[in-house]
């Protein structure tokens, strides 16, 4: 019979939420008191015995178990079907081509973007359409936020202590997303990424904050995909060229899907339209160096290559808005990670 | 109520350093580079100064793949081989 091997805690004098609090497990915000009996039904959900291993991060030499996973995501208030969600999300930050190190500690503030695909993603009601990043949503505040308690209680990235982001976004307490594939026009991401439809999988990307966008004048694929091209040019990614996700939300997608536009040449039209010159970026001090002559023509791209835009449809029925999100520095210090759902 | 604690207990490690030399005359210094801005300059100068006030024989700049992840195998493969001091920082 397995045991559960965590160090135990008799809290008789104090309420268990406050004794979570002092010490020193949440992120802020109350959690659910781990109880054994919790954290039982939360691997047994999963199929997992206590003591395998869901990832090892190198660089902070971390082996993550699933009995520590499973009580991260009991505080943050999953269901226990979530925690399949969870570990797959876990296993991408413990990859190394996440490369944990960075994203987990570094002053540029990253937050943990999980998108979630296939069957799994309407099974656990994972929220694809209003109200995308906000409120509401269970499995989206609650999945994430596991992630993000494994980073503070296992990984040890501390808010002002190992996590040293200046800023911060609000992203970094859950971002969680499922793409709309029941009335996307598109390939799935996940099926982009080397997935079946029928397969479930969840993309990781070390991402700052969403931005939106707004065109409700424009009835063309170009014309929408102009204005967040001029949107994206010099927002928070421009230099360094990280990955970037596009959210295409409904009125957008049924405009852009009706020129019959694929997400491929989405990305192509959002690859030449974002260039910037080097004479700006220079004059703008984001590059060093005297402008040369020949710079107002020398571009440099948003992103290393059009495959780096990940375009996932979500986002309300209504609305001319879309949106984007620049990921963490750069594609050679952390990339997305897609790891199936089993 | 009884909780379980969400944390991990770090095993105890111990680390042993590499004796320092006494003197850095006549030494080879390899000086780590993180990628980050201006990083490379100022490792130039460093790299000045300890043949200047110190009397190294030589120094050579290493550069990671990136900031974000340590120095790969064949920077540290290389160092091990030749040099006799190694200087990496994180500089931000």
């Amino acid at each position: 019979m397995p045991t559960l091997t965590s160090k135990r805690h008799k809290v008789e004098d104090l309420d268990a939420v406050e004794f979570c609090f002092q010490q020193g497990w949440t992120d802020g915000l109350p959690v659910v008191p781990p109880t054994e009996d919790r954290v039982w039904a939360m691997l047994n959900a999963a199929g997992l015995k206590p003591e395998e291993q869901i990832g090892y991060i190198e660089n902070r030499a971390v082996g993550v178990s699933a009995e520590k996973v499973a009580l991260n995501a009991v505080m943050a208030g999953c269901r226990p079907e979530y925690m399949k969600v969870v570990v797959a999300a876990v296993q991408g930050i413990c990859d190394p081509a996440w490369a944990y190190h960075g994203p987990g500690t570094s002053t540029g503030g990253a937050g943990v973007l999980i998108i979630v695909n296939g069957p799994i993603a309407r099974q656990l009601d994972i929220n694809a359409g209003d109200n995308l990043f906000g409120p509401g949503w269970r499995a989206n505040a609650t999945i994430g936020r596991a992630v993000r308690l494994v980073m503070r209680n296992i990984a040890g990235s501390r808010p002002g202590l190992l996590d040293r982001g200046t800023l911060g976004h609000p992203g970094k307490l859950s971002y969680v997303i499922a793409e709309n594939e029941s009335e996307s026009p598109w390939t799935p991401l996940h099926v982009e990424r080397g997935f079946k439809k029928e397969q479930s999988a969840v993309t990781v990307l070390a991402a700052q904050g969403p931005q939106q966008f707004y065109n409700q004048l424009s009835n063309t694929a170009a014309g929408i995909l102009t204005t967040a091209a001029d949107a994206m040019r010099s927002s928070g990614g421009i230099g360094s060229q990280p990955e970037y996700t596009v959210i295409i939300a409904g009125e957008h997608m049924k405009t852009i899907a009706a020129d019959g536009w694929t997400k491929k040449e989405i990305r192509q039209f959002l690859f030449e339209k974002t260039q910037t010159t080097h004479e700006h970026l220079k004059r703008t001090e984001r590059m060093a160096g005297a402008v040369q002559p020949g710079d107002d023509t020398k571009m440099r791209s948003l992103v290393a290559a059009p495959e780096d835009f990940l375009v996932v449809a979500a986002g309300g029925k209504a609305g001319a808005f879309s949106g984007f999100i620049a990921g963490w520095g750069s594609k050679r210090s952390s990339r997305a990670v897609t790891k199936e759902v089993k | 109520m009884e909780l379980l604690d969400p944390t991990v207990e770090q095993p105890a490690q111990s680390i042993s350093f590499a004796p320092r030399p006494s003197a850095l005359a006549g030494k080879r210094v390899a000086l780590i580079e993180n990628t980050k801005h201006n990083s490379d300059r100022l490792l130039e100068k460093i790299g000045d100064i300890l043949k200047k006030e110190q009397g190294v024989a030589s120094f050579k700049i290493f550069r990671k793949h990136n900031s974000s992840v340590p120095a790969h195998k064949e920077v540290i493969d290389e160092v091990k081989a030749g040099y006799d001091v190694m200087v990496a920082g994180v500089g931000d």
